[in-house]
C-alpha cells in the first residue's frame, strides 16, 4: 500500500480525480458572468439609442431607479440561497415607505434616525419570518405571505391612501451626486455587494450555501441549521428595509402599496442573475446585475418608443430566455 | 472546541479501561418502536461489529450515539462520565464521530470545505481564507493516504466511492475517542484502504463502531460483535469463537419453520405471466427471472440491492436501460404504471412508501380503493358517495377491511388499515399480475395474517404475485419460489423446502449459497450473474 502511495504521488499533480478542468465557458455560468454580458450589451443599445445615456446624470437616474429593486433581489437572493421564499418584502418596503413619508425627520441627523428606523423595521419582520420559518419549522412561503399580509395592513394604518412628504435632506442628498460624479444610490447598493463579498468569507456563509444544497447532510456535518437560518430571514428584511429608504428617497411620497410591484419583480431579478431557486447555487452581485438589466430594459424600451403597457411582456421574455440559456450553458459546462 | 479539527493529541492515549458503554437505551416515534433495549460496549482500540437484519435498529443506535436522535431512556456513559449529547456539535466535541450510511457531504462545497464544517475561520479570526481551507484540506487528505483527491473539487462532482471515502475521512479526523462507521464499504470495491486507516485509528486508540451486512469483512476487522433483532440487543459474542451459523441464528432469532403453504405444482405449459430478460439500470445489473400463473415469487434482499429499482421498472415507474420485460409471452414497453395496469392481463402495484406514495389522505378509504377503475364506477360520469363505497365492498372483503371504515377519510385510520385498503385497491384493479413491495411493512400482526390471506386466495385463483419483504419469515411463509439480489444481480434462487431463514440470511449478505438442484453452481466468491435464466 505504501508503494502504491509513493509511485502515485510521484505522478502528482497530474493524478488528482476530481472533475476535469472547468470549461471556460462554464464559469461564466457561474457567478455573475452572463448577465453582466446581458447587461453591458443592453448599455449599449441604449447608450445607442439615447448618446446622453453616458452623461453622469443619465448615469445617476438610472442608478436611482436601479437601487430600490436591486436591494430588494439582494435580500431576497439571501433567503433564495437558503432554499426560502420571503413574501414579506413587499410589506417591509411599503412600511417603510409610509414611515418616512409620515414621520419626515429633517437633515443629515434625521435621515440616519430614518435609516436605522428603516433597518429596524426590516430586521424586525425578519426576525418574525426567521422564527416562524427556523423554530416553528413553517413553510417559508406561508410564514411571509402572512408577515407581508400584516405589514400591509399597518402601513394602511398609518397612510390610507398615496400622501405625505419624505424629507427633503432624504430625497435629494440620496437621489444626488457626491462630487458631482458619483451617484449616492450607486454607492449604497456597491457598499452591500461589498458587505456581501466578506459575508461569503464567514463560517455563516458557507453555511448559508450548505443548507440551501443539502439542509439533513448540513445539519449532520455540524451547521446549525436554524441559526443560519434566522440569521438569513434577519439580514434579508434589513436589505428591505434599506430598499424601502431608496425607493422613499426617489418618489418622495409615501404611498401604502409601493413595495408591491418589486415582489415578483425581485424573484425575476434572483432568477435572471442565475440563483437556482431550489437553493445552494447563485450569489448576491448576479442579482443585483439582474435587478438593474430588469430596469434598463424599462429604459430602453422607453427610449425605443415602446408603449408601457409592453414593459411586463419584454421583461417576460428577456427572463425566460435568460434563464433557458444559462440552463444550457450549466449542461454543456457540465458535460465537459 | 479547541481546534476545529478536532484532532486529538497522539501521543497522550494509553489504551487502559476507557470505553463508550449504553445500557438500557430506547427510543419510539409514537407507536412504534425503534429500538427497544440495547446494551453494548465499545473499548477503546477495539474494532466492534454491529450486526442485525434490516430494521432491527442498527440506525437508531448509531444516531443516537451520535446525537442526532435523544433517546428516550437508558443511559450512556463514554470514559467513565455521563454521555447524552444533544447535537452532532456537541458529540463531536466529546470526540465522538460517525461515518453515515447515507452520506452528510453537501454537494456544492469543496472537498476541504466540507471537511471543515461548521468552522472554516480560524478561531478569533471573522474571515475564512481560501488559499488556508484549501491546505488544511489538502493536509487531512494527505493525512487518510487520500492525495489523488483535489481538495478544491466539489463534492457533488465526485464519484460516489470517493465521496464515501472523503466521509470516512472526516469522520475519523473528527472521532479522538469512538469512531460509528455506518455501511463503510456499501460504495467501496475494496476494503484495502479502509482496513488501513481503520488500523491507524485503533493504534491511537479509538473505539470503533463497525456496522456492515458483509459478514467476511466483518470477521476480518472486528474482534466482538453484538447482534440487534427487533430493536434489542440479543447478546455479545467474540468473533473468534462463534459460527457464521451461531450468528445468523442471533439475528434471525429462531429455527422454528413457520407453516408453508402446500408446494404448488410448477411448470405449466402457459407461457409466464411476466418474464423479465436482463433488466438493466435504476441499481439493476442484468436481472432475469420467470414468473407463473398461480405463482407467488418471493425477493429477498438486504436494503439497496436493486429490489426497489426492479419492483419500479416492472411497476412501468422507470424505464430500464437495458433488457426486456414480457408480459403473457408478448414483448411489452410500458412507460406509465397505467400503461402497465392495461398490459396485457394487466399489472398492478403496491408501492413502498405508504404516506406519499400510496394513500390520497384527504379521501375516504372507499374512494382509495376504487379510484383506478373509477370511470366503471359512476353512472352518466357522475359519482355518488355510495357508488364508491357499494363498489368498494368486495375488495374490502377480499381482505378482511371492514365495511364501517370505507366512509372514513383514510389519513384518520390505523397503518394497518390504511395498508388493507391499498392491498384492496391492488387487488380490486383486476389485474393478474400483482408486485407488491414490503405489503406488511409496519402493521401488525393481525393485518399481517389478512394480507397474507389476500395474497394466497389471489394466487391459488391463479393470479401470479412477485413480492418483496424485508421481513423474511413472511417470505418463508408465502413464496413458493424465492430470488435473492445481491448488488443489483439474481445472487440465488431458492425454491420450496429450500427456503429457510438461515439459507435466505447467507445469500443476502453475498454469502455462498447452495443453488438448487439443476443449476450451474454458485461459487461463494462473488455475485453470479442471472442464475434464473438457466431454470429450464
Amino acid at each position: 500500500m505504501s508503494d502504491i502511495a509513493t509511485t502515485s504521488a510521484a505522478a502528482l499533480p497530474a493524478a488528482r480525480s476530481g472533475p476535469a478542468p472547468r470549461h471556460r465557458l462554464w464559469r461564466l455560468t457561474q457567478g455573475a458572468g452572463l448577465i453582466l454580458g446581458l447587461y453591458v450589451l443592453l448599455y449599449a443599445l441604449y447608450a445607442y439609442q439615447q448618446p446622453r445615456a453616458l452623461d453622469a446624470y443619465a448615469i445617476a437616474a438610472l442608478m436611482n431607479n436601479t437601487a430600490p429593486l436591486a436591494l430588494a433581489a439582494a435580500g431576497q437572493t439571501l433567503v433564495v440561497l437558503s432554499r426560502g421564499f420571503d413574501l414579506s418584502i413587499a410589506g417591509v418596503i411599503s412600511l417603510c415607505n409610509v414611515v418616512l413619508a409620515v414621520y419626515p425627520l429633517e437633515g443629515p441627523g434625521g435621515a440616519l434616525v430614518s435609516m436605522l428606523l428603516c433597518l429596524a423595521i426590516g430586521g424586525a419582520v425578519g426576525a418574525v419570518n426567521g422564527w416562524l420559518v427556523a423554530y416553528l419549522r413553517l413553510q417559508s412561503i406561508a410564514a411571509t405571505l402572512a408577515t407581508m399580509i400584516i405589514c400591509q395592513g399597518i402601513a394602511l394604518v398609518i397612510l390610507n391612501a398615496p400622501g405625505g412628504y419624505v424629507s427633503e435632506w432624504i430625497a435629494d442628498e440620496l437621489t444626488g451626486r457626491l462630487w458631482g460624479a458619483v451617484p449616492v444610490s450607486g454607492l449604497a447598493v456597491a457598499a452591500v455587494v461589498g458587505l456581501w463579498l466578506l459575508v461569503r468569507r464567514t463560517d455563516y456563509g458557507v453555511a448559508l450555501y450548505a443548507i440551501g444544497a443539502d439542509e439533513p447532510a448540513a445539519a449532520l456535518s455540524g451547521v446549525n441549521v436554524r441559526r443560519t437560518r434566522f440569521l438569513t430571514f434577519v439580514m434579508a428584511g434589513m436589505l428591505y428595509g434599506l430598499a424601502g429608504l431608496m425607493l422613499s428617497a426617489q418618489t418622495a411620497t409615501g404611498n401604502p402599496n409601493s413595495g408591491a410591484p418589486l415582489l415578483l419583480l425581485s424573484f425575476a431579478a434572483v432568477a435572471l442573475g442565475g440563483t437556482s431557486l431550489s437553493g445552494g447555487r447563485g450569489g448576491l452581485f448576479a442579482s443585483v446585475m439582474g435587478a438593474a438589466t430588469l430596469t434598463l430594459l424599462q429604459k430602453v424600451l422607453f427610449s425605443s418608443g415602446v408603449s408601457s403597457f409592453y414593459t411586463g411582456l419584454f421583461q417576460g421574455v428577456v427572463l425566460i430566455v435568460a434563464v433557458v440559456f444559462s440552463g444550457l450553458l450549466t449542461r454543456i459546462g457540465e458535460r465537459k | 472546541m479547541t481546534d476545529a479539527t478536532g484532532r486529538p493529541d497522539i501521543g497522550e492515549r494509553q489504551p487502559s479501561f476507557r470505553e463508550m458503554r449504553a445500557s438500557g437505551v430506547s427510543k419510539s416515534y409514537g407507536a412504534t418502536v425503534a429500538l427497544e433495549h440495547a446494551d453494548i460496549a465499545l473499548r477503546a482500540g477495539e474494532v466492534h461489529a454491529l450486526l442485525g437484519e434490516n430494521g432491527a435498529g442498527k440506525s437508531t443506535l448509531v444516531r443516537i450515539f451520535t446525537g442526532a436522535v435523544i433517546p428516550d431512556r437508558g443511559e450512556m456513559q463514554l470514559h467513565g462520565e455521563t454521555y447524552a449529547p444533544r447535537s452532532i456539535l456537541e458529540a463531536r466535541q466529546r470526540e465522538v464521530a460517525t461515518a453515515f450510511q447515507e452520506l452528510s457531504l453537501v454537494p456544492n462545497l469543496t472537498v476541504a470545505q466540507n471537511f471543515l464544517l461548521p468552522s472554516l475561520a480560524r478561531p478569533g479570526r471573522p474571515l475564512i481564507s481560501a488559499r488556508q481551507v484549501i491546505a488544511r484540506g489538502a493536509d487531512i487528505l494527505e493525512r487518510h493516504a487520500l492525495r489523488r483527491i483535489d481538495p478544491a473539487a466539489r463534492v457533488g462532482d465526485l464519484p460516489l466511492a470517493e465521496r464515501q471515502r472523503i466521509e470516512i475521512a472526516r469522520a475519523i479526523e473528527n472521532a479522538g475517542r469512538v469512531l460509528i462507521l455506518d455501511e463503510p464499504t456499501a460504495s467501496l470495491a475494496e476494503t484495502d484502504w479502509l482496513f488501513e486507516q481503520i488500523g491507524k485509528a485503533r493504534a491511537r486508540g479509538v473505539a470503533i463502531l463497525y456496522i456492515s451486512h458483509r459478514l467476511a469483512e466483518v470477521r476480518e476487522i472486528c474482534t466482538s460483535a453484538t447482534v440487534l433483532r427487533n430493536g434489542r440487543s440479543i447478546g455479545t459474542v467474540g468473533l473468534g469463537s462463534a459460527s457464521d451459523g451461531d450468528i445468523f441464528e442471533m439475528m434471525v432469532g429462531h429455527r422454528v419453520e413457520h407453516a408453508r403453504r402446500p408446494g404448488r405444482v410448477a411448470g405449466t405449459a402457459s407461457a409466464p405471466r411476466l418474464a423479465a430478460e436482463d433488466l438493466a439500470g435504476h441499481g439493476l445489473h442484468g436481472v432475469s427471472f420467470q414468473l407463473g400463473e398461480g405463482e407467488i415469487l418471493g425477493v429477498a434482499a438486504l436494503e439497496g440491492q436493486g429490489q426497489r429499482g426492479l419492483f419500479r421498472v416492472l411497476a412501468g415507474l422507470e424505464t430500464p436501460t437495458g433488457g426486456g420485460i414480457r408480459v403473457d409471452g408478448k414483448a411489452a414497453a410500458y412507460r406509465t404504471p397505467r400503461a402497465a395496469l392495461r398490459c396485457g392481463s394487466g399489472i398492478s402495484y403496491l408501492p413502498e412508501e405508504r404516506k406519499t406514495e400510496g394513500i390520497l389522505a384527504g379521501l375516504s378509504a372507499a374512494t382509495n380503493v376504487v379510484l383506478p377503475f373509477l370511470p366503471r364506477v359512476g353512472r352518466a360520469g357522475l359519482i355518488g358517495r355510495r357508488d364508491e363505497e357499494r363498489a368498494a365492498l368486495p375488495a374490502a372483503q377480499n381482505v378482511a377491511l371492514s365495511p364501517r371504515y370505507l366512509g372514513f377519510a383514510i389519513g384518520d385510520l390505523s397503518g394497518g388499515n390504511q395498508q388493507k385498503a391499498l392491498m384492496a385497491r391492488t387487488l380490486a384493479t383486476g389485474a393478474r399480475t400483482l408486485l407488491l413491495f414490503d405489503p406488511t411493512r409496519g402493521v401488525d400482526v393481525g393485518t399481517k395474517e389478512s394480507i397474507y390471506a389476500a395474497i394466497r386466495a389471489f394466487a391459488e385463483g391463479g393470479g401470479s404475485v412477485l413480492f418483496y419483504s424485508s421481513e423474511l419469515p413472511e417470505i418463508v411463509q408465502l413464496a413458493d419460489r424465492c430470488l435473492v439480489l445481491y448488488g443489483g444481480q439474481v445472487f440465488g434462487e431458492l425454491e420450496g423446502a429450500d427456503i429457510a431463514e438461515q439459507k435466505l440470511v447467507a445469500a443476502m449478505i453475498g454469502h455462498g449459497t447452495r443453488p438448487p438442484a439443476g443449476h450451474s453452481s454458485v461459487s461463494s466468491a462473488g455475485p453470479v450473474h442471472a442464475v434464473a435464466e438457466s431454470a429450464r
